[in-house]
Parts: C-alpha cells; structure tokens; sequence
C-alpha cells in the first residue's frame, strides 16, 4: 500500500512537471508579449525594453528556472499587465469562482442525476427522451450564446436580473445556470449509462427476484454503486468550473479565475496564463491521487494489481 | 417598459409578472443615482494604471490618468498642450533647459499642496515607456523654489516636451510625502492625485469608483460620483446600457453600433484616435518589384473605395486621410483628401506595363482588422491587382512587420505617441523599426529638423518632409480608425470627442448629467 502511495505521489509530480513544461513551452510559442502592452508601431527599444523588465530576454531555460523555482515557494511571478503577483490576483478571485462554481455544480447534479436516474429506469419512454433532448441541447449550445439569450430575456426584455457583474444572488443566477447547463447534461448522461449498467447486473437482478421493492431497488443498491463515476467525474468538473469558466466568466463579466485567466490569455500574460493552468492542474492531479488513494483503501484488488 | 410593448402577445401578462418579480428581488434597474454616472469599460482596469510612473506606451492608462491624476501640461480641449499644474512654462535661448511655474494653490487630494519638489520626484520616479529617452537626454532636475522647476538637457531636444508632457507619463505628478510613507505598492491600491476625481475603492476585474474633488483646481466636477465597470463582452455593455445599469458603454462596434442607432434614448459617440492606418510596398525599392515603379502605388492609392469602406465598417466615423500622421499631432501637414478614381488606377497600372492586372502577392494584417483587408482586396480586385489575404495574430504580425519578413502589401497602422517627427523616426526614415527602405530627400530632411530648435522652422522641414512621402507614395493611407461607444440617455456631456485625438471620455471635470424636469 504504501509503495503504491509513493508512486502515485510520483506520478502526479512528475505529471505536474510535464503540464508546467508544456503550458511554458506554448505560451511562448503565441508571440512577443511585449508587442501587445504597447501602442502599434512602437519602437524596437521601447518593445527591447519591456522584454528586459520582464525578463523575457533571457534564455528559455532560465525562464523556466526561475518559474519552476518560484513556483515551488509560492511565487507564480507578476503579471505583466496587471504588475501584481500572480497568487494575489489568483486569490482575489478565487472566492467568486468557488461560489460561481458550488452554485453551478449544485445545479447540475440536482438537475443531472435525478433526471439521469429517470432516463434509466424509462428507457425508450417519455422522460428518457426528454432526458436525452435536455443533454443534447446542455452539451451543444455554445455557454455564450446560452448566457447571452438569458441576458436579452431575463435582463433586457423582462427586467428581472441584473445583466452582469457580482455581488448579490441575482447576479448569480444566470452565469450559475449556464454554466451548470452544460455540466448538468454531463452529469445526467454519465448518470444514464451507470445507472443502465448496475440495473444490468446480476445482483440488481437478484434483488429483484428477491421480491424487493423497485425503489429500493433502483435507490438502494442500484444508485449507490452507479453513484461512484458521477461523483469523480464532478469532483473533476468542479475544478474545472473554479478554473476555466472562461467564456461564462466573460459574457457576465463575473470577477471569477477563469476571466482571469481570459486577461492572461488575451494581454499574452505569461505568468498568469502559467499560473492558473498549473494552479488548476495540481488541483486535478491531487483530487485523482485522492480518488486513487481511496480506490485503492476500499478496493483491495488496486493496491494488489498495482 | 418600451421592449416590453415591442412583445404584444405577452406584454402585459409578462410586464406585471416582470414588475412585481423584479420589485419582490429587490434588482434595480437603474444602478446608477442622480449624481453618478457609470461607465462600462471594455477592458480590466490595471492598478499600474493608478500610477503614472507605470505609464506603458499604450493610450489606456489615461482612462483613469485623467480622472485621479493631473500633469505638468496635458492635451485638453482645443489645445494639444495646455498648462494645467503648471501654469507656464519656458525654454532656455540655448535650448539646453526648460523652466516651469507650478501654479500656485493647486491641492492633491490629500490637502497637500503641489509643489515643484513633486515634479521632480515624479519625473525620477517614473519609469515608463519613455523612461530611457528621458534618462538619456535630461542632465539633472533642479528646484528652483518651491515653485519653480528647471529640467537640464544634456543636448537640445526640440521634442523635449512630446515625450515629457503628452502621452508617456513622465509629466504627471504625484504626491512625492505620501508616495515615500506609504510605498509604490500601497499608492496603487490608495492613489493620491491631483486630478478632478478622488479613489475610493478598486475591485480588480469588477469596479473602480472614484468621487469628486471639489477643490480641484481647474472646476469643481458636476458629478460626484464616476464608476467604471468592466464588462469585457460588448453585447453585454450594451444589455447594461439598455437597461440603465450603466451610463456609458464603450467599444461598441459593427452591427452592434448600428443597432444602437435605433433604440431611443441611446446615443452613439464615435471619437478619431491617433492611429491611422496605411497599405505599405516593403519591395518599392526593389527595381525588378512592379512596386518599385510609383504609377503603381499611385493605382492602389486611386483604387481604394474608403468612403465605402468607411460606412461598412465604422459606420462612416472613421476619417478618410491622405496622411499616415495622425491628423492631432504637432507638425502635421494636411495633405488634400483622397480620391476614389478606379478608372484612372487602371490607366496608370497600363502605362506602368500591367494593363491586364498582376499577382501582387500576400497582403499582411492584423487579424483583428482583417475585415479592413477584406475591402481593400476587392477594390485591388477591381483595377486587376490579385493578392492574398494573410492575417496574423497582432503580436505576430508586428514582430514579422519590424523583422522586415513581409513581402507584397502591409497594412500597417500605428497609434505610438509622439508628434509627426517621431513617427517619421518609426517608419520613414533609415534604421526605422517598420521601414524597408529609405529615401535620401526624406532622411536628409528628417536629419535636418532633429536639431532645429527654431518651430516656425522645424514645422517647414517636417511639413515638407510630409510632403515628399505624399509625393512618392511611399504610403497609402487608409483612414483614422474611430473608436465608438454608446451613451445612455441620462447623460447630458459625455466627454467623448472634447480632446481632439483622444477616444476616452475627458476632461472628466466637464462630464455632466441632464437635470430632471
């Protein structure tokens, strides 16, 4: 057991070594960051000068030593548009996007798994259809145009919610839903197919040659297990709404890591971009290495295979 | 209640539904009190921006340089340079200093007087886009008397004050006791200025609100309260604005701009920036380049539709120019208008021996203003010029642009400060960062102006100088690129357009709301 642990701690060390690798490799591959913190047509002295004051004049692999460096103490370096730490702009916003992202995953799972779990049990009939058509329709429509339609309806048309910003519930409420929208069809079709598997399985089967009640049936034994992929694969997308909520973050202008992340991506922002990814990579790799851990203290069969 | 009765069918279930709801959520529509006035920036507002010192090369800090600082001398309406902390200034007969008054009584906002001692830790302090040049060329700083500040020159610079008191930064003053208590970390997340409006608070990537300084000295504000807040997405700004969320919506654009033309009460407030935009012949110097021959860059000159151009893109706000120099800026020649006159582009490209059109190549942009390529493709089209559009990303393009790598056609534009010689410096004259070829008249000229101290003088050199790039078609000019935004309909003076030149609203002192009958 132990031996596995430590090698999982490998793994993840070693995987958030190749994230930091690439995300500095491909930051550097979009261009001169210099070019966009000055006007058009700036000269080369004044474009020479800022690469010195952010130390983009340097070698690659000094760059990358002093990222990695700082990194292991804390220091996710300062951004160049914002000439703050990293970290601190990276704290300022954590708060709305947990909040943003506990709403959104809220949503989708209340909406997801029920309606995953109905679509099961009804194969073929009504509510698997309406199931499916509320998947399909969560998945394929674009966040923006999704967020967009909700302003034009709720705020413009309506007067109801404000259009954008933060700060109250009803500022919440439209980037939480079209934001969980997407995940909420997710959520609902992992739930379907694990539900439809343990409802095939042969202790499913039993209990129902036992003369179990269906409820008990469907929400004893069956849901528990089916449970388990749904519940990692939300640990997951938690992650990923606190930390890539991009376009949602963008169309309701919501102060969270993800518009964060948009600045970065959009003023060439080295540190920032570099930042969040790896940030929300550890989270990634230590919520696996958790579920791993876990897997294997209730499975015996992982640690002895492994 | 007006897009509401625009809905027949469920207006009136959906108006009472949509009243009571809103009244029982408590959101209010209208964010914004009588004496506020809320702006919807399109970009993150930077703390570096709350202190001059961090001025970058970009006209975006002076969306807020204006309302919490103020300068030496500042572009204000009607003037490109006017005293406003000080209250003149002179230079030296030998060219080697310059002397300003600092006017008397002006307070920051902390109570404190400004003083010469502010300009010069200001400008040792700064560090900015133009802080090499300054350092460069500035011998030492001295104060005269509290009111009274000599900078030294180590050789004449005729365009000491472009780079000192217009748009780099290095002329806008902060208060030098507080800046030493407090540190350059805390000012900017308290900044003390001595400009029209006070900081109160700062949420990065939501909002800056900033309050009036009654005892600013040029005119007490009208508004008391100004709020920017960010909302990066342009439908949204707009939703904002329609709804009365916010006063002012900038960077409105396209459809979205003409659709703002027909919702009452909304007002758009389209402003001309310094950056004009050109078509650039990198092989003109080449002899074999059908370029090298100027009948042919006058035919592309001729062929392009801008009028056209102007109402497909800009809605017709942009400004048709026959310069590349911006029309607001020092020493500028106007050039006559250009003319649209395809016929004769086909006669010139004839007597140039390509009567039946030819293959010109790649037409390098910016991506984000490939829709300007698009147009400019179909008029090159039009006289039998074929070429290929190639956007690049921004930052790419201008790294390719400066590498002297693009061949064929460039369009290029630029909105680096400066006045009219250093533009030349950039992209006319030999050793320029975007120049691929130089002319000896133009160079000789440009060398000639560098050490002229006397205006009247200098002014004729660059005018003529003007003139030959003109005469040669070194360039094509586009247009001046307008920058739009939308206004809301409880705003009486917005600020947009008051100084000549510049996109963001300002003087912000001069911003008011109409009264309520």
């Amino acid at each position: 057991m132990k031996q596995y642990i430590v090698r999982r701690i490998g793994y993840s060390f070693l995987s958030l070594f190749l994230l930091s690798l690439t995300i500095f490799v491909f930051v550097r591959l979009t261009g001169d960051p210099a070019t966009l913190l000055v006007e058009p047509g700036a000269s080369e002295a004044d474009l020479q000068a800022i690469r010195v004051q952010f130390g983009l004049d340097q070698p690659l692999y000094v760059q990358y030593w002093h990222f990695i460096a700082s990194f292991a103490v804390g220091d996710l370096g300062q951004s160049f548009y914002y000439r703050t730490p990293v970290l601190d702009l990276y704290l300022q916003r954590l708060p709305n996007s947990l909040l943003l992202a506990a709403t959104a995953m809220s949503f989708s799972l209340l909406i997801g798994i029920p309606t995953g779990i109905l679509a099961a049990v009804r194969v073929g009939k009504f509510w698997d259809t309406t199931g499916k058509i509320f998947a399909l329709l969560g998945l394929s429509l674009p966040a923006f145009w999704v967020g967009l339609v909700l302003i034009l309806f709720f705020s413009v048309y309506l007067g109801w919610l404000p259009s954008s910003g933060s700060g109250t519930f009803w500022h919440l409420l439209m980037p939480a839903f079209s934001l969980g929208w997407f995940f909420a069809a997710a959520h609902m079709r992992l739930t379907r197919s694990s539900m439809l598997e343990v409802l095939g399985s042969e202790y499913v089967k039993l209990a129902r040659l036992k003369g179990l009640p269906e409820a008990l049936v469907i929400g004893k034994h069956a849901f528990k297990n089916a449970l388990i992929p749904v519940i990692t694969l939300a640990g997951i997308n938690l992650v990923v709404m606190i930390n890539v909520a991009i376009v949602v973050e963008t169309v309701f202008a919501w102060p969270g890591i993800g518009r964060l992340l948009y600045e970065g991506i959009t003023f060439r922002d080295f540190p920032i971009v570099q930042g969040v990814v790896v940030i929300g990579g550890a989270m990634i790799v230590m919520v696996n290495l958790v579920v791993d851990i876990f897997y294997a203290l209730i499975d015996p069969r992982i640690r002895l295979e492994s | 209640m007006s897009r509401i009765a625009r809905l027949p069918i469920i207006a009136t279930r959906r108006g009472v539904i949509g009243l009571a709801a809103a009244a029982a959520l408590g959101v209010e529509a209208r964010a914004a009190d009588a004496s506020q006035i809320t702006i919807a920036a399109h970009v993150s507002l930077a703390p570096t921006w709350f202190d001059p010192a961090e001025t970058a090369g970009i006209i975006t800090p002076f969306l807020l340089l204006y309302a919490l600082h103020d300068a030496v001398a500042k572009a204000m309406p009607g003037e490109t340079l006017a005293p406003c902390l000080a209250e003149s200034w002179s230079t030296a007969p030998d060219g080697l200093s310059y002397d300003f008054v600092v006017r008397p009584g002006v307070k920051f906002h902390n109570g404190e007087p400004v003083t010469a001692e502010d300009i010069k830790f200001s400008f040792e302090r700064y560090r900015g886009a133009a802080h090499d040049v300054m350092q460069e060329r500035v011998a030492a700083v001295e104060v005269v008397d509290p009111l009274h500040v000599r900078f030294r020159l180590k050789a004449q610079w005729p365009d000491f004050m472009t780079f000192y008191a217009a748009s780099s930064g290095a002329g806008w003053i902060v208060p030098k006791k507080y800046v030493e208590q407090v540190g350059d970390e805390a000012f900017k997340k308290a900044p003390i200025g001595a400009g029209p409006y006070k900081f109160v608070s700062f949420k990065p990537g939501v909002e800056l609100v900033l309050e009036a300084f009654d005892d600013y000295w040029r005119k007490k504000p009208a508004v008391k309260r100004l709020v920017f807040r960010v909302i990066p997405d342009e439908s949204t700004r707009l939703a904002a604005l329609e709804r009365g969320e916010v006063d002012v919506a900038m960077s409105i654009r396209g459809e979205l701009a003409e659709e703002v033309t027909h919702k009452p009460g909304l007002v758009l407030r389209p402003t001309v920036g310094s950056a004009p935009y050109w078509l650039y012949f990198p092989e003109q110097w080449d002899p074999k380049s059908p370029w090298h021959d100027q009948r042919v860059r006058e035919a592309v000159n001729l062929a392009i539709d801008r009028k056209t151009m102007n109402e497909a893109l800009t809605l017709g706000y942009s400004h048709l120019t026959g310069s590349v120099f911006p029309e607001n800026f020092d020493f500028y020649w106007q050039p006559p208008a250009p003319v649209y006159d395809p016929g004769r582009a086909k006669k010139l490209l004839a007597e140039a021996g390509f009567a039946g059109g030819f293959d010109a190549g790649d037409y390098h942009c910016d991506s984000a203003y490939a829709n300007l390529g698009e147009v400019a493709l179909n008029n090159l089209q039009e006289i039998g010029v074929t070429v290929r559009l190639r956007p690049l990303e921004r930052a790419a393009f201008f790294k390719a642009y400066a590498e002297k790598k693009l061949k064929g056609i460039i369009q290029g534009a630029s909105g680096a400060f400066g006045n009219c010689a250093t533009r030349a410096e950039n992209f006319m004259v030999k050793g320029g960062t975007y120049v691929y070829g130089d002319y000896p008249d133009i160079d000789a000229l440009f060398a000639r102006q560098a050490t002229e101290m006397d205006q009247a003088k200098r002014t004729e050199l660059l005018w003529k100088l003007q003139q030959l790039v003109r005469d040669k078609t070194m360039y094509v000019p586009l247009w001046q690129l307008a920058f739009i935004s939308a206004v809301g309909p409880r705003v009486e003076q917005s600020g947009f357009g008051l100084i000549k030149g510049y996109v963001y609203p300002a003087p912000y002192e001069e911003l008011t709301l109409k009264t309520r009958t």
